[in-house]
């Protein structure tokens, strides 16, 4: 059990440390900083986690976040935000459900399905836009990501929504409860009468709606559509659910344990900023973060 | 040669062995009793350097030893046949067998030739039926085995460990374990087999060893004890090994299939169960016997045919559509079809029929809760909680919860693929007496098997399938030779004896 907890113990050792070692940590413009710098990810690790339950992965949502968030841009600029939030997580749903049928129908690998779409989706945003960026969206929009509500950031309470809306279809519905049946044995599933073309496709489809939403979050904080946005946050989602205790495996992950690893990589990333850190070094230990989360999560499961 | 005495070996808080004791001799097959969870498997992991022992005096050869590794006990002549096998699919037999040991002039490479040479000598010697440059995820199970046994005959092993070698074979592949046995036994190696089957440990041992909780609780010569005597030391109890039930009279027809044909495996399928009937489904490996349940249960697709359930023409192109209308399949392996074995037992129990604990998608884990406790209860499954994964649980009783799972759904049409094997004679009894319970409140039941024996227990009526076909409609008091000459004879014979029967 205590090991089980590593995670969190660890997010709050270096909370700790951090309000120690530097005196602007612990104040509420940083740790506004460090709720804005990691809700695009979050958002986008919620949905991973529970594409990585069922046993899938997905590759491409760097390139949906980009893709989403582009068109969502052209859509705020051609007529309204609300319409372009729409398109945005339109767009998003849509990828990810591309990226579950595929994968379903032709029986192809989720790694060489997303791997394909990944590009596909990020050469899509590069034609459409021609390669250059999106300006021109409503300044009111800014307030999805920069604004604040109830003295927090917005989107902390837009990242709460979103966790306790994944918590719940992972421990209260049939589609979480399938998801941790196909990840656990996609043969037992089957035999199990278990809808299982259906629901991992719904599973990526959600993904990308979590994904698409991420990308209007990003549109926000840069007040651009940016083609090019997004590049390798597919791997620091997929961090995140595993130093939260998922398992690339299947059949295990968590919300909290989620938010718990995504958290862990924006402290060290904002830390390492605050104590003034080698940049370079951060990448350094967010990688040995991740190999010595889940060399201590198989000790775990071993000693059992 | 080698002398176990008072072993013991805990795992956390449970105590697998408390005192296990086992001497085996060169020269002679040890036959390693006892139900599952008795401590078999951990006596022979220690024995075979995969696990440490805790306390105990362990002695090879006249000197005590304490293996760190499965290398070292190969090393001093320890080996074990593994049922699972763990080979390199994609070698040869020969690079098998040399595997880690390549002979070769040194610095990594390999003289194939000589390599080669070497393993078609051994299979030589020893008659096995295989080719040295053989793909070995070409050959079926017995001959994976005999490529593990080449294996340790060419590491020099002088005592070999059996861990059920025939729970997958057929009887022909399992007469040919049983002859390597003896000859294994009369180049004077020492033997430890381990085995459930009551008829085939008379076939091959000289004395036995009986383990219950973790002790050892008789060892002798085999022929001083009778096997009444052999379950009540395994079991603690009185308890008979053979089941009686009493058959009802059959009620309409609920399975009807006609002319099924899925090429190359299945030809021109006709049978039909009635409620309350239970059919035994015989044959050896590779006739087609669970490859019909498949394809009933729409994993594999069909090329012709009629499927009818309670008179309904049925189209399955998933499990999905044999569920709906109430015709399941317990697979024959549990831990890769039959449950999610790294998930609670409740999961694994309300997975089949969610829609009954759960509305608009939503779950009502009381209901859930409730329904696992239920049939937690019906079925007598031993668990810790229902929170327990189902992977921990013994063998039976995963069985129990593979079956449990389709009563919530009121299923009426049972395929049950070799329900027994694997799994202790306690357990064994109380799964048959699920299945005869099913067939007492009217449902429809085609029970595959490779015993004979629990056919003939069992069956109301006994099919004999050969070739994907079925070869002979027997009633269910036939003779075992009877069901085996029909199972295991060439087509021409086969027809004489159906036109004289």
């Amino acid at each position: 059990m205590i090991q089980r907890l590593l995670p969190f113990f660890t997010l709050i050792a270096l909370f700790v440390i951090l309000s120690v070692a530097s005196p602007s940590f612990l104040t509420g413009t940083n740790l506004s900083s460090v709720v804005r710098q990691t809700a695009v990810i979050n958002i986008m690790a919620l949905g991973m986690t529970v594409v990585i339950i069922a046993g899938g992965i997905d590759l491409s949502v760097g390139s949906i976040l980009a893709l989403a968030g582009l068109l969502g841009a052209m859509a705020m600029v051609q007529g309204s935000i609300v319409l372009g939030v729409i398109i945005g997580l339109a767009i998003g749903a849509a990828c990810g459900l591309a990226n579950g049928v595929m994968t379903t129908a032709l029986r192809i690998n989720p790694f060489i399905v997303t791997l394909g779409t990944m590009g596909i989706y990020r050469g899509l945003a590069l034609i459409v836009s021609k390669g250059l960026p999106v300006h021109e969206i409503p300044p009111a929009f800014s307030y999805l990501a920069e604004g604040n509500l109830l003295g927090v950031p917005f989107v902390l309470w837009v990242l709460l929504v979103c966790a306790f809306a994944v918590h719940m279809i992972l421990e209260h519905t049939r589609l979480g409860r399938y998801a941790f049946s196909i990840g656990s044995n996609p043969a037992a599933a089957l035999y199990s009468g278990v809808p299982v073309a259906f629901h991992t496709s719904a599973v990526y489809a959600l993904a990308g709606l979590l994904t698409g939403l991420a990308g209007m979050i990003e549109a926000s904080r840069l007040m651009t559509g940016q083609p090019t946005s997004g590049q390798g946050y597919e791997l620091t989602a997929i961090a995140a659910v595993v130093i939260g205790g998922g398992s690339l495996r299947g059949g295990e992950g968590s919300v909290l344990g989620t938010l718990v690893g995504a958290f862990i990589m924006g402290l060290l990333a904002n830390g390492s900023d605050l104590l003034g850190t080698n940049p370079y070094w951060q990448q350094v230990i967010i990688g040995a973060v991740i190999i010595l989360a889940v060399a201590f999560d198989e000790l775990r499961k071993r000693r059992k | 040669m080698l002398q176990l005495q008072n072993i013991q070996k805990r795992f956390g808080g449970v105590a697998a062995l408390r005192g296990a004791n086992l001497s085996v001799n060169a020269g002679e097959v040890h036959l390693l009793m006892g139900e599952n969870g008795a401590g078999k498997s951990t006596l022979m992991k220690i024995v075979a350097g995969m696990l440490p022992r805790d306390s105990g005096e362990f002695l090879w050869r006249g000197g005590s030893v304490h293996f760190r590794n499965p290398g070292e006990a190969a090393a001093q002549g320890i080996a074990m046949v593994h049922q699972e096998s763990l080979l390199a699919p994609h070698l040869t037999v020969a690079e098998n067998i040399f595997l880690g040991r390549e002979p070769g002039p040194g610095f990594g490479l390999v003289h194939r030739g000589r390599m080669r040479e070497r393993a078609a000598h051994i299979i030589e010697e020893h008659r096995f039926p295989l080719q040295a440059d053989w793909r070995v995820d070409k050959l079926s199970p017995a001959g994976r085995q005999m490529v593990e046994i080449c294996r340790a005959i060419q590491q020099g092993s002088s005592l070999l460990i059996f861990d059920e070698p025939t729970s997958s074979l057929s009887p022909v592949e399992s007469e040919e374990v049983f002859r390597i046995v003896r000859s294994l036994r009369a180049r004077n190696m020492g033997v430890i087999y381990i085995t459930h089957r009551m008829d085939e440990m008379r076939a091959v041992g000289d004395r036995i060893t009986i383990l219950r909780d973790g002790e050892a609780v008789h060892s002798g010569p085999l022929s001083d004890i009778s096997t009444d005597d052999l379950i009540h030391h395994m079991v603690g109890r009185e308890l008979s090994a053979v089941y009686t039930r009493t058959p009802i009279p059959p009620g309409e027809e609920l399975l009807a299939v006609e002319h099924l044909a899925r090429e190359p495996v299945l030809h021109d399928i006709s049978f039909s169960v009635r409620a309350g009937e239970i059919v035994g489904l015989a044959g050896l490996i590779g006739a087609g016997r669970s490859e019909l349940c498949r394809a009933l249960f729409g994993i594999d697709p069909v090329d012709r045919g009629t499927i009818r359930a309670g008179g309904q023409l049925l189209r399955v192109r998933s499990p999905r559509d044999a569920i709906r209308v109430g015709m399941v399949l317990i697979p024959e392996d549990r831990q890769r079809t039959g449950l999610a074995t790294d998930l609670p037992v409740r999961h694994n129990l309300t997975i089949s029929a969610l829609n009954v604990v759960s509305r608009f998608g939503f779950l009502n884990h009381a209901a859930d809760r409730a329904a696992a406790a239920e049939l937690t209860a019906r079925l007598r499954i031993r668990s810790e909680s229902p929170e327990q994964k189902a992977g921990r649980l013994s063998g039976g009783n995963q069985q129990k919860v593979a079956i449990a799972k389709w009563l919530l759904a009121r299923s009426r049409i049972f395929l049950f693929d070799e329900p027994a094997r694997g799994i202790d004679v306690a357990a064994k009894l109380e799964v048959f007496q699920t299945i005869e319970e099913l067939a007492r409140g009217g449902a429809a039941i085609l029970m595959v098997s490779s015993e004979i024996g629990e056919l003939i227990q069992m069956a109301d009526r006994i099919l004999v399938m050969r070739h994907g076909q079925i070869a002979a409609e027997l009633p269910g008091n036939t003779s075992p030779e009877t069901i085996m000459r029909y199972a295991a004879v060439k087509s021409s014979m086969a027809a004489a004896g159906e036109r004289a029967g």
